[in-house]
C-alpha cells in the first residue's frame, strides 16, 4: 500500500486529485489543507509522495516544502502549480521538489507522475 | 464540461466551494472598502481566492469563469507584488464586485444544470484597462526602484565566473531531451534537470542557453528539445539512469562525445550562462518568499469539524422523527393497555418518551442555522445604495449568531432586503439635511436579531426622519384606506396603514425601493411563515420595524377541530376567537350567502362540511362552533362541529399523488395526531378567498 499526501486548500482540488489517483491500485490518501497541516501530517504519516499546492493560506506550499525536506531529505514532493507560477515552481525545484504538475491537469500526466515517483 | 472529470460529487463540491469562496471574497472586498483601501492581507486573500477559482473552473472546463478569475488574479498579483501607491480603490472594488456578481450568476446556472454561457469579455476588458492604467500611473513612482535592481545581475556574473572550478573530467556527453506534449512549463522542467545534474558535474552548457529568463525558451524546448552538453566522471549507464528518472520524459538521446571539439560545438559564443545564473539563484533562493505572508488573518480553524448535509436528508430525518413521536404515543397510550397494571411497562415507556422528545429537540436544532450570512448580505446592499444615492450610512449588525430554521431563512431574506432598502432610501436623509437637523452626517441602520420565547425578533432600525403621520393620513384618504375616523386612530394604527395593500407614500420611484413592491408584500411574506410585523416611528428620530418570526416552520401551534369524522388543524396564530353564535346574529343576504354579525361587523361564514363535502350531523349553527380567523386583513368565520384542543403539530406536506390529482383549495398540509389519525392543516389565506 502506497500513501499519497494531498495538500491543497481547495477541497475541490483535493477531490480532483483523489479521483484521478484513485485509478492507481493500492494507494491510500492523506489530506492537508494548508502548509502547517501538511508538515505535521507528513511527519505523522510518512507518505511516499506528497502533492503540494503552492498558493495556500497560513503557510504556502513552498515553505511547507522546505520544512518537509528538512524533516526528511528524501521526501518526494510534487508541486501542483498553475500557468503563470513559473518563478514559484523554480523556487520549489531549488528547494528539492521532485517535479511539478500544471493545472488544469491531464489525467495521464498526473497518474504518470505519481506512478513514476512511487516506482510502480 | 471535461469528460474525465464529469461526476456528481465533484460538481457539487465545485459549486459548494466556489460559492463559499465568492461569499468570502465579497466580504473581504466590502470590509476593505470600509477601511478605505485594501490591506496587504486582503490583497493576498483575494489573490488566493481568485487563484483557486481559476484552477477549479479550468478543470471543470468553465472557461468564462476561469478566464475572468485569471484576470482578477493578475490584477491582485500586480497589487501584491508592486504595491502601487495610486490605486482608485472604489472603482477597483466596483470592478471586482462586478466580477463576483458574474461568477455568482454563472455558478447559479451550473447549479441549475445549465451551461455557464455568460460573456465576461467586457468585464475582462475593463479589468485589463484598469490594470494597464494602474501600471502606467505607477511607473513614474516605481522607475527609481527598478533601476536599483538592475545592476545586481552583472555583479553576480562576475563573481561566479571567477569562481569556476577547474576540474578534469573523464567523459563528455550530449543529452537531448523531449518532454511529453502538454506537460507545460518545459523551461522549468529543463531547469529541474540542470538543478539535479549538479550532483554529477559542474561543467555543462545547454541549448537553449537561457532556460529561465528567455520568454520563448519553453516554446523552443517544446519544438527542438532540450540539449545539455556536459563533462563528468560518471559512466554512460549512470548518466542514462539519471536522465531516465526525469518525469514527463518523452524521449532521451544520450551520446558520448569523443573530442573536446565535439563538446564545444555550440559553446563558442557564450560560456556557462545558465550555470552562473543557477549559482546566483541558489545563493539567493533560500531567503525570499517567506516573510511576505506573515501578516494574514487565520480563520481556517473555525471550519473544522463541520460537515455539510443536504437539506433533503434533514427534512427526511425530521419527518421520521415526527412519525416516531406519534408511533411512541400510539404504543404507550394504546387502548388495549387500558385498565391494566403495568408497572415495568410504564417505567420503560417513560424512558422511551424522554429519549424521543430529546431526539426531536436535537433534530430541530440541527436544522437551525445562524442568520449571519443573511445579515452579511445587507452590507453589499448598503454599500451599493450609498454610492447610488450619495448618502453615508453605517450598517450595524447585532446578534447575527441567532439561529432560525433553514426554511425560515429562505423566506425572510427578501423582505429583510426590502426593509433595509426602505430604511436607506426613505428613512435616512441626505448628509446635508442631517447636518441641518443637528444629526451626525453618517446615518445608522441597525439590524438586530434576538430570541424571544418561541419567536425570533428581527429589528430593522434607522435614525432617519421617521414616518410622516400627515402624509400617511393624506395618502390613506386618497386611497380610501381609512377604516375609522382619523381622530380615533392611535399613532400605532396610522403607522400600520403603510402595511395595507396599495399603499406607498413615495411620490417618485427610485431604483431601489418602490419597484411596485410595497410594505404590504413584505408584510404578506412575513405572515406566510407565521410571523408578524410591527412599525414604530418617532418623527425626526427614526423608524423601527420589528419582525417576529417563529423559530421553525416544521412545527406550528395548531387548534384541532372536528367536522363529522374528519379532523382539521387551524394555525393558532390566525385565530381571533371562537364562539357559539346566537340565531339572531346570522344574516342571509339576497344571494343566499350566510354572514355572522359580531359587534356590529359582518363576516362571511364558511361551512367546512359543505366546502369539503364531509357528512356530519351538525349543520345547525347553535350545535356547532364558529372559529373567527383573519389573514391579510380579511376575516371569515369557519363553522365546525367542535374544538378538539390545541397542540403543537409537525407540518407535513400533502402526499405528491394527492397534489398531482387535483389542487385542493385551502389546505396547507397535513399532520398526524396523537392517536395516529390524520388531520388536514387549513391554509387560512386560501380559505378567505374560498
Amino acid at each position: 500500500m502506497k500513501k499519497v499526501l494531498i495538500v491543497d486548500d481547495a477541497a475541490f482540488m483535493r477531490l480532483t486529485i483523489k479521483e484521478l489517483l484513485g485509478k492507481i491500485d493500492s494507494i491510500e490518501f492523506e489530506e492537508a489543507k494548508n502548509g502547517i497541516e501538511a508538515v505535521s501530517k507528513y511527519i505523522e504519516t510518512k507518505p511516499d509522495v506528497v502533492t503540494m499546492d503552492i498558493t495556500m493560506p497560513d503557510m504556502t506550499g513552498l515553505e511547507a516544502l522546505k520544512l518537509i525536506r528538512k524533516a526528511d531529505p528524501q521526501a518526494k514532493v510534487v508541486m501542483v502549480s498553475a500557468m503563470g507560477q513559473e518563478s514559484m515552481v523554480k523556487e520549489a525545484v531549488l528547494n528539492g521538489a521532485r517535479t511539478f504538475i500544471v493545472k488544469p491537469f491531464k489525467e495521464e500526466h498526473v497518474i504518470g507522475t505519481i506512478k513514476k515517483l512511487l516506482e510502480i | 464540461m471535461s469528460d474525465q472529470f464529469t461526476n456528481e460529487p465533484m460538481l457539487d463540491m465545485y459549486i459548494f466551494e466556489t460559492s463559499q469562496l465568492i461569499e468570502q471574497l465579497e466580504q473581504s472586498i466590502l470590509s476593505s472598502e470600509k477601511e478605505s483601501c485594501f490591506t496587504p492581507a486582503a490583497i493576498n486573500e483575494i489573490f488566493r481566492i481568485m487563484h483557486t477559482i481559476k484552477g477549479s473552473s479550468a478543470i471543470m472546463m468553465f472557461h468564462n469563469i476561469s478566464t475572468l478569475a485569471h484576470t482578477m488574479e493578475d490584477m491582485f498579483y500586480f497589487l501584491r507584488e508592486e504595491k502601487p501607491q495610486k490605486v482608485d480603490c472604489s472603482s477597483l472594488s466596483d470592478f471586482v464586485l462586478d466580477g463576483v456578481d458574474f461568477i455568482k450568476v454563472e455558478v447559479e446556472k451550473i447549479k441549475n444544470g445549465d451551461e455557464p454561457d455568460g460573456d465576461a469579455t467586457i468585464l475582462i476588458e475593463n479589468l485589463n484597462l484598469f490594470l494597464s492604467n494602474l501600471k502606467k500611473e505607477n511607473e513614474i513612482a516605481d522607475s527609481g526602484k527598478k533601476e536599483k535592481n538592475i545592476p545586481k545581475k552583472p555583479q553576480q556574473y562576475y563573481i561566479s565566473q571567477e569562481k569556476v572550478p577547474v576540474t578534469e573530467y573523464k567523459y563528455r556527453f550530449r543529452a537531448r531531451i523531449y518532454f511529453e506534449e502538454g506537460c507545460e512549463m518545459e523551461n522549468i522542467r529543463a531547469y529541474t534537470i540542470l538543478h539535479n545534474i549538479k550532483d554529477y558535474t559542474e561543467e555543462f552548457y545547454t541549448i537553449p542557453e537561457d532556460v529561465i529568463d528567455a520568454d520563448d525558451s519553453a516554446e523552443i524546448i517544446r519544438q527542438d528539445g532540450f540539449s545539455v552538453y556536459f563533462k563528468t566522471n560518471h559512466t554512460y549507464e549512470q548518466m542514462n539512469e539519471f536522465f531516465q528518472q526525469t518525469i514527463f520524459l518523452k524521449s532521451l538521446e544520450l551520446v558520448s562525445l569523443e573530442t573536446e571539439e565535439e563538446y564545444g560545438e555550440y559553446k563558442a559564443k557564450k560560456r556557462d550562462t545558465i550555470r552562473d545564473s543557477l549559482v546566483k539563484e541558489i545563493s539567493s533562493g533560500y531567503v525570499s518568499v517567506s516573510g511576505k505572508e506573515t501578516d494574514k488573518v487565520s480563520h481556517s480553524s473555525a471550519v473544522q469539524n463541520i460537515i455539510s448535509v443536504s437539506v433533503a436528508k434533514l427534512d427526511k430525518l425530521m419527518d421520521i422523527v415526527g412519525e416516531m413521536v406519534i408511533a411512541e404515543a400510539m404504543v404507550t397510550q394504546n387502548p388495549d393497555l387500558q385498565g391494566l397494571v403495568l408497572d415495568n411497562f410504564q417505567k420503560a415507556a417513560g424512558q422511551l418518551n424522554k429519549i424521543t422528545s430529546e431526539l426531536q429537540d436535537t433534530v430541530m436544532s440541527i436544522r437551525m442555522v445562524p442568520l449571519s450570512p443573511t445579515f452579511q448580505k445587507m452590507h453589499r446592499i448598503v454599500r451599493d445604495m450609498c454610492k447610488q444615492l450619495n448618502k453615508e450610512v453605517d450598517l450595524k449588525i447585532i446578534g447575527e449568531e441567532t439561529e432560525v430554521d433553514k426554511n425560515i431563512i429562505e423566506h425572510i431574506s427578501d423582505p429583510l432586503m426590502h426593509l433595509v432598502r426602505n430604511a436607506l432610501d426613505h428613512g435616512i436623509e441626505p448628509s446635508e439635511e442631517r447636518r441641518q437637523a443637528g444629526k451626525d452626517k453618517t446615518g445608522t441602520v441597525i439590524l438586530e436579531a434576538k430570541n424571544s420565547g418561541s419567536d425570533v425578533l428581527i429589528i430593522v432600525q434607522d435614525d432617519g426622519k421617521g414616518l410622516d403621520r400627515e402624509k400617511i393620513l393624506k395618502k390613506a384618504r386618497e386611497n380610501n384606506l381609512l377604516y375609522k375616523k382619523e381622530e380615533d386612530m392611535a399613532e400605532q394604527e396610522i403607522f400600520n396603514m403603510i402595511l395595507a395593500p396599495g399603499f406607498s407614500t413615495k411620490e417618485s420611484v427610485s431604483e431601489f425601493s418602490g419597484r411596485g413592491v410595497g410594505m404590504d408584500v413584505v408584510n404578506r411574506n412575513i405572515e406566510t411563515i407565521g410571523g408578524t410585523l410591527s412599525v414604530n416611528s418617532i418623527s425626526g428620530k427614526g423608524t423601527t420595524i420589528t419582525l417576529a418570526i417563529p423559530l421553525t416552520l416544521a412545527i406550528i401551534d395548531g387548534m384541532n377541530i372536528k367536522v363529522g369524522r374528519s379532523s382539521y388543524t387551524i394555525p393558532t396564530i390566525s385565530i381571533k376567537e371562537s364562539l357559539r353564535p346566537d340565531e339572531k346574529d346570522i344574516i342571509i343576504d339576497p344571494e343566499g350567502n350566510e354572514m355572522l354579525m359580531i359587534r356590529g361587523q359582518c363576516f362571511p361564514i364558511l361551512r367546512l362540511h359543505e366546502s369539503y363535502k364531509v357528512e356530519t350531523a351538525v349543520t345547525q349553527f347553535k350545535e356547532g362552533i364558529m372559529i373567527v380567523v383573519e389573514q391579510d386583513g380579511r376575516t371569515i368565520c369557519i363553522f365546525a362541529d367542535e374544538l378538539l384542543g390545541q397542540q403543537q403539530v409537525v407540518v407535513k406536506s400533502l402526499p405528491v399523488y394527492i397534489q398531482k390529482m387535483r389542487k385542493i383549495k385551502g389546505l396547507a398540509g397535513c399532520t398526524l395526531l396523537g392517536d395516529g389519525s390524520i388531520s388536514l392543516i387549513l391554509d387560512v389565506a386560501g380559505l378567505v378567498n374560498f
